[in-house]
């Protein structure tokens, strides 16, 4: 590509000679594409009067003896008569398009004919060519040789380099998003051989802190979160897949192999773990179970995001505004969207997620161990599972509603609790010994005597060894309880024991009682507390419970959270009208779920039950449907069934409780047919057009000649050294991460709407070196933070920062606010609170009450917030959970993305809710309280070392004497006044969960308290 | 007595008023600083230049969002006719192959379920109104009412995103979000977008996107007024901790980034110094907000017996009305509990029982208060409810899917024809028949009456001018515009 100056400085100045040669791309480009390419551009459909202004070809044609071009004759050309015409139906571009083209963009137009109007591709269409180092200073490294030639051309000289202190403070948080510690700046300060900087790169690179901080930016344009993201917003397991790409950055994982196993890990050959984990990225997208979505509207909208999303963060092009009409700006039509679309539309997940923390396809994380007893339980289920079968076809089954007369009806009932728990159990509790009370001592119900507990929190009487009752079909399980009304509780809840407590049911306050997951069997809400002060009988459905008639209980338990609660006389009733229960009659089985999701069905039959009559199933859909039922449902025959049966649930108990217990992460995989993607006409799933194959837009390279492809292909091609966006959309995100901006601004838009590159030679030098050296991240980062521009101090003159206010040119050294995270992070380290334990399932830290309830679905498993306690209230803010409906506050407050969608620039604000949220967020004055208990055992004798080494460890740097005497003026006013308010001062130093250091005098600690959190709040800790 | 925080604020208009003439970045008369514009000039963001684009007729808005969708036929759209029909099944000429949720699209039939609920005619303008609310059928002549309205969505989670961004994928900026970016803050201590949600039994659930600035600078993010706990978050100093206490810190803060300034000269220092220094005054200023202890008995009779009690819808319209009178520019009360699949008749009882008085009531108290003529209330859900019932069909029960095809929603106040009916729909309430309005045309009604021409409303992102309205034309329903 042809040298093209950065001149925002020139034009905006005014200074750019008349006779300059002008450049398409960076002067001409921008005003065309934003006036006139929506009705005159690429996009067939909406060009207006045949006129396409994009291409050189279409705007010198002579149409009618009109030349919207001419070439060298500005006056002739019809553009620009048009544009400077008062005729408002002539006029362009027209008055309601809200456009319009100011007089020196018309200049620009006019001198552009004038010169000969040469059209050049869009600049960052071009494969970047490595261009010469400019030579003309020595002793530069070659970022900062291309930057001296712009400085140098706008009249600019670069500053000096940043004081050691602020150098090693600003590379130790962005390589680690951690603050130096005094002795790191100290050992740092005191070497004075040559290559004492590097040797700082070094160690940090090699840190895992690296990997964790690098991890951050890369999640959000991944989307990564810990729940689905839309309607109840349920838990999911990626987390998996957040230590992936932790481990990827500490490894030095080089970009390309990155990029294939993120897009195609699954598809590698023999994939091993790691490939597979990563094709994870592709499975962070927001996905529903909302009921009553449309199913090809949800796998529509999955592809559009996984293709958006990889165009965007790989190639830097907005392709989603293909998803309706061809792009407007860039060359990619709508059908070439849909071959992209294409490569992610055979995906195995499901149009609905299930609200499930596993949406499949899933990768088990076991142990060679933990697969052997897997398999081992397949084995054996499919053993009873056959054993079953053959059973079911020697029954020879009739339909008990086809009988006349129909069979008699039978009832029955079993006492499991009066007076006693069963002879041989034995019972435990949590809480007070157990403790039956007589008629006289308090309520009882029936027989001699009522079981009584008094309790604060969850409390227990149950057992789990001893007795087994086995469930009949249509059982109903009762209990009868007294509450007291002077002592309620705020839920009670019975639990059954079968190979494990899966089964539970409640009345009272959602969430009170922690057990089982919401919504399962494991924890079922029966509704409000029974009336107290009366006895009266609760009832169970075993349906409800997932007890299936032939398991064995072998426990069962009476728990509450707080109160005083009576128990009486558990039991089990059942009543079988054979011909009019859909456990005998497949018949009315069939006519009473039609129409409904039965859940237990697999995922095909649950749609034939689902979305079809049952007088349109199919003999051979009937069969399937009924062998299912034979298996499952049906309840005759239990002399031959019951004990098959049990024997498979007993095992599959076992199994469920296995897998429970071993992490697991969502992954992709290729549906065994694919799917046909088809052009969504204007973007509307239910308008599927004109049928399309994988391929990649003309304007691109092409793909290598083959039958088929699949996402493979599409990372190779990515990675091609024909793609001239990859590497260059690569190197500036990381030009971003340190300098503040990218090269390109528009980190996500590398098309024609998107900014001119500042320096456009440095970046493709950086690219084409980044590829050429095996896409080496560390190398690339190394690279950066060793220009002598990044090692700049960042004091800005006025005339500097008039001149380039944005600091593009880099004459001075990079300053900006932290992130979010590293905000957090570094009050936690300074205080020494910080947790350095790494990966693992997402922690609950401090966060007010009343964030996730208000907006919570009720039946959601993230609609409570239950904040975790100990370390890790203390991790570092990756490993917080994220869900993305209620995000964690202060974290959004910092300008972290929700994670709903890819981000790959984020906002740097300053509002008042910062503000709040430093001074007065549990988890800030905690860490600065801690901080303040260090200061007084590490900061030396008097307030002036305190003070000193205060500043050192949260600052970086040792005060200036103004500054020590402005924080001692501070330190001092609080002293005075807590040594006079002591109960505040204990106050202060016992909020948060760890305890203070008694040895320490309260109001000591309280006064440093607010000095630390004085300087934890200075807008220069809040920088680097 | 001396009040610490009264003492501060009185320091601090002065200096900040000196060091921002010293600094030369404002020069504000002195006598500027009484007038809230000017202090709010002076501190918190000000208009995009140009804006508004002409005379705004409303200042202000509060939005009522009916979240779930309350049932159009049931409260508004009068269809008497439904009665003969009662378990007859929906005519196909009228459903039209018209997609359905999955929750109905296995029903065998789609009996029509009439409404269980009286409606009779009140006002000078004779609007049919279900006797389901009482309270608003006493001030119908304020209202604008559109039967009208439709979307695209058929499910609430994108149909929610799709009413208060404009868009149904995740991630546009809220309607009030726009509203602050475009038009600032008219207060110097309290946020320009603030949102309430109050409780309610179950219901759909809400998203912090809804209120999210999406791509806009996340300043114009809406503040979530809790109901429990700090009403703003951490807007309470810590335990032990006195404002005078933070006055000291804060002062030693405010000098020790002055002297950061000075070396570096990084503009966003003293900003920041601004912004500590608002957050110090949202810490009176919320409280008193707060405090309903200065209200009279007859205001508080308005909105009904729950007033008092935090975390109701009630509590919620007279705080709106509280924060509207602060110079806060966009109030959002998202109330759930809408969505009636089954057992409509009881649950969209208990619904208007919560809300019905209180709307009424936080018109009634604007009016008398002489802010009705330039604050807008917007009432409405994301989408409408079926005509046929969901479930099983009695004379007592049923229920109802969504229905995107049309719904009723309310406007009243500034600049709003008071008193108007706008639309029809056709004899089952399932299709627009007159005058349809979809919701991104009442999205530029909204901008319209705020002074700003939706179409110039745009942030560039992805290479787009983005707009609240989206891409499609979208126009200004002036029909029901004074």
């Amino acid at each position: 590509m042809r040298p093209a100056s950065f001149s925002l400085l020139l034009v905006a100045t005014g200074l750019m000679a008349a006779d300059a040669k002008l450049d398409f791309n960076r002067d001409v480009r921008p005003i065309l594409s934003d006036n006139c390419f929506a009705c005159h551009g690429f996009d067939a459909k909406k060009r207006k009067g045949k006129l396409r202004l994009d291409t050189a070809e279409g705007a010198i044609a002579l149409k009618d003896g009109i030349q919207a071009v001419k070439p060298g004759d500005p006056e002739a050309s019809e553009l620009i008569k048009r544009i400077l015409s008062k005729d408002p139906e002539e006029v362009m571009p027209p008055p309601e398009s809200h456009k319009k083209i100011t007089p020196a963009q018309v200049d620009i137009l006019r001198r552009w004919i004038a010169q000969g109007a040469t059209y050049r591709k869009h600049w960052s269409f071009e494969v970047p060519v490595r261009p010469p180092v400019p030579t003309a200073t020595k002793d530069l490294t070659p970022i900062d040789a291309f930057l001296s030639t712009e400085m140098t051309a706008q009249g600019l000289s670069p500053g000096a380099e940043a004081d050691p202190e602020r150098l090693i403070r600003r590379v130790t948080l962005d390589l680690t998003g951690l603050p130096p510690t005094p002795a790191e700046i100290d050992s740092f300060l005191k070497d004075t051989a040559p290559g004492a900087y590097g040797r700082v790169v070094d160690r940090l690179l090699g840190s895992s802190r690296y990997g964790e901080h690098m991890a951050r930016g890369w999640l959000d344009a991944a989307r990564y979160a810990d729940t689905h993201g839309l309607h109840l917003d349920n838990e999911r397991s990626m987390w998996p897949y957040r230590d992936w790409v932790v481990k990827a950055f500490n490894d030095n994982l080089p970009f390309d192999v990155f990029t294939t196993w993120q897009l195609a890990g699954d598809l590698q050959p023999n994939a091993t773990r790691e490939q597979r984990i990563a094709s994870g990225f592709n499975r962070c997208n927001v996905t529903t179970s909302e009921g009553g979505s449309i199913n090809d509207e949800l796998l529509f909208r999955y592809a559009v995001d996984r293709t958006d999303t990889t165009m965007g963060v790989w190639m830097g092009l907005t392709a989603g505004c293909a998803v309706c009409h061809d792009h407007k700006f860039d060359p990619v039509t709508t059908k070439e969207f849909y071959s992209l679309y294409s490569f992610f539309y055979s995906a195995a997940d499901p149009a609905m997620d299930g609200n499930i923390l596993l949406t499949p396809p899933v990768l088990q994380l076991t142990t060679p161990e933990q697969e052997k007893s897997l398999k081992d339980f397949d084995a054996k289920i499919a053993g009873h599972l056959k054993a079953v079968r053959d059973a079911i076809a020697s029954l020879k089954y009739v339909d008990p509603a086809s009988l006349t007369p129909t069979p008699p009806v039978r009832t029955g009932e079993t006492v499991w609790f009066e007076d006693a728990f069963p002879e041989k159990a034995k019972v435990e509790h949590s809480g007070n010994p157990t403790t039956f009370v007589e008629a006289g001592q308090g309520p009882v119900h029936s027989g001699k005597r009522a079981l009584k507990r008094t309790a604060k929190g969850v409390a227990q009487d149950y057992f789990t060894k001893g007795a087994a009752f086995v469930i009949p079909p249509n059982g109903v399980i009762s209990v009868w309880t007294y509450l007291d009304p002077e002592n309620l509780p705020k839920s009670i809840m019975l639990q059954f024991h079968v190979g494990g407590w899966n089964h539970r049911a409640f009345w009272g306050e959602e969430g009170a009682i922690p057990f089982g997951k919401v919504r399962t069997p494991e924890r079922v809400n029966m509704g409000k507390l029974p009336e107290a002060g009366k006895w009266t009988q609760l009832k169970v459905d075993i349906a409800k419970l997932g007890l299936k008639p032939g398991m064995k209980v072998d426990g069962f338990a009476f728990t509450q959270f707080d109160g005083t609660v009576f128990w009486d006389r558990l039991a089990i009733s059942h009543r079988i009208d054979e011909a009019k229960d859909i456990q005998w009659s497949f018949k009315l089985w069939s006519e009473k779920k039609q129409g409904s999701r039965v859940a237990e069905l697999p995922g095909d039959l649950q749609n034939l039950v689902r979305g079809k009559k049952a007088a349109e199933w199919s003999a051979a859909e009937r069969k399937r449907l009924l062998d299912w039922w034979l298996e499952n449902e049906f309840q005759g025959g239990r002399e031959q069934l019951d004990g098959l049966r049990a024997a498979k649930l007993a095992e599959e108990s076992r199994k469920k409780a296995l897998n429970d217990m071993i992490p697991a992460t969502l992954i992709m995989a290729e549906l065994p047919q694919p799917r046909q993607a088809k052009v969504m006409i204007r973007g509307q799933y239910d308008k599927p057009g004109e049928a399309v194959s994988r391929g990649v837009p003309a304007a691109f390279h092409p793909l290598p000649k083959k039958e088929t492809y699949d996402r493979r292909d599409l990372a190779a091609w990515l990675l091609s050294p024909a793609n001239p966006l990859t590497a260059r959309v690569t190197v500036n995100r990381y030009w971003q991460q340190f300098f503040g901006y990218g090269l390109v601004k528009t980190s996500g838009d590398f098309g024609s709407q998107g900014d001119s590159p500042s320096h456009p030679e440095l970046l493709d030098w950086l690219a084409v070196e980044f590829r050429e050296n095996g896409w080496d991240v560390k190398r690339l980062v190394r690279l950066l933070v060793s220009s002598a521009a990044y090692r700049r101090s960042a004091a800005a003159s006025p005339e500097l920062l008039t001149k380039d206010p944005e600091n593009r040119l880099l004459a001075r050294g990079p300053r900006h606010r932290l992130d979010a995270e590293v905000i957090r992070d570094q009050a936690l380290f300074v205080s020494g609170l910080l947790s350095p334990r790494m990966g693992g399932k997402g922690v609950r830290p401090y966060q007010p009450d009343g964030v996730w309830e208000p907006v919570g679905f009720t039946g959601s498993n993230t609609a409570r917030y239950t904040r975790d306690t100990g370390e890790a209230l203390y991790r570092r803010s990756l490993y917080t959970f994220w869900k993305r409906t209620a995000p964690p506050p202060s974290m959004i407050a910092f300008d972290a993305p929700a994670r709903e969608a890819s981000c790959v620039r984020r906002e740097l604000s300053n509002t008042p809710l910062q503000a709040l949220a430093l001074l007065n967020d549990v988890q800030h004055v905690e860490a600065a309280r801690a901080f303040a208990q260090r200061i007084l055992k590490e900061g030396g004798a008097t307030d002036d070392t305190k003070a000193t080494f205060a500043w050192l460890t949260a600052v970086g740097r040792r005060p200036a004497a103004s500054e020590s005497q402005v924080t001692l003026d501070a330190l001092r006013a609080h002293r005075a006044r807590y040594a006079a308010q002591p109960a505040d001062a204990t106050k202060l130093i016992t909020f948060g969960e760890s305890k203070p250091d008694a040895s320490l005098p309260a109001p000591e600690v309280a006064a440093w308290t607010l000095t630390a959190s004085l300087l934890l709040n200075l807008d220069e800790t809040l920088n680097r | 007595m001396n009040d610490p925080i009264q003492d501060h604020l009185r320091l601090l208009n002065r200096r900040s008023f000196l060091s921002t003439a010293g600094l030369g970045v404002g020069g504000v008369a002195l006598a500027g600083l009484l007038s809230r514009e000017a202090k709010a000039a002076n501190t918190v963001h000000k208009p995009l230049a140009g804006y508004p684009h002409f005379a705004p007729k409303a200042k202000r808005i509060i939005y009522l969002h009916m979240n779930g969708a309350p049932s159009q036929l049931d409260l508004w759209d009068h269809k008497p006719q439904l009665q003969a029909h009662y378990d007859k099944d929906l005519p196909e000429s009228i459903r039209n192959g018209q997609r359905i949720t999955t929750m109905t699209s296995g029903q065998a039939r789609f009996p029509i379920a009439p409404s269980l609920f009286k409606f009779a005619q009140h006002g000078k303008s004779g609007r049919w109104i279900s006797e389901l609310l009482p309270h608003t059928s006493k001030v119908v002549d304020l209202l604008a009412v559109m039967k009208s309205v439709s979307t695209t969505a058929i499910n609430h989670d994108p149909a929610c995103t799709f009413a208060m961004t404009g868009n149904e994928i995740p991630g546009k900026p809220s309607i009030g979000s726009w509203i602050s970016y475009g038009l600032g803050s008219e207060s110097d201590d309290l946020p320009s977008f603030v949102v309430l949600t109050p409780k309610s039994v179950g219901g759909q659930a809400l998203f912090t996107r809804m209120w999210s600035s999406g791509f806009l600078p996340t300043r114009h993010t809406g503040v979530a007024l809790r109901s429990g706990g700090d009403p703003v978050l951490f807007v309470q100093n810590p335990p032990g901790v006195q404002p005078a206490d933070r006055r000291v810190t804060l002062d030693a803060l405010s000098q020790l980034n002055a002297a950061g300034h000075r070396e570096f000269g990084d503009p966003e220092t003293l900003t920041r110094t601004t912004q500590y220094e608002m957050a110090f005054r949202m810490q009176a200023s919320v409280p008193d907000l707060t405090d309903l202890s200065k209200e009279t008995a007859a205001t508080l009779d308005l909105y009904g017996p729950e007033v008092k009690e935090s975390g109701t819808f009630a509590h919620s319209a007279l705080l709106a009305r509280r924060m509207v009178e602060r110079g806060v520019r966009v109030v959002q009360i998202l109330h759930r509990g809408w969505d009636q699949h089954g057992n409509l008749p009881k649950d969209i009882a208990r619904q208007c029982q919560q809300t019905d008085q209180a709307c009424a009531g936080l018109l009634l108290d604007l009016q008398s208060r002489g802010m009705l003529e330039d604050t807008l209330v917007v009432w409405g859900g994301e989408f409408g409810r079926t005509v046929y019932s969901q479930g099983t069909l009695t004379k007592e029960n049923y229920g109802r899917d969504h229905h995107p095809r049309c719904f009723t929603m309310w406007m009243a106040g500034a600049g709003v024809k008071p008193g108007i009916s706008y639309g029809e729909t056709d004899d089952f309430s399932y299709n627009v028949v007159k005058d349809p309005v979809h919701l991104s045309e009442l999205n530029a009604t909204i901008l319209h009456l705020m002074g700003v021409d939706h179409h110039r409303l745009t942030y560039k992102f992805q290479g787009l001018d983005q707009r609240l309205t989206g891409v499609e034309e979208r126009r200004v329903i002036k029909e029901i515009l004074v």
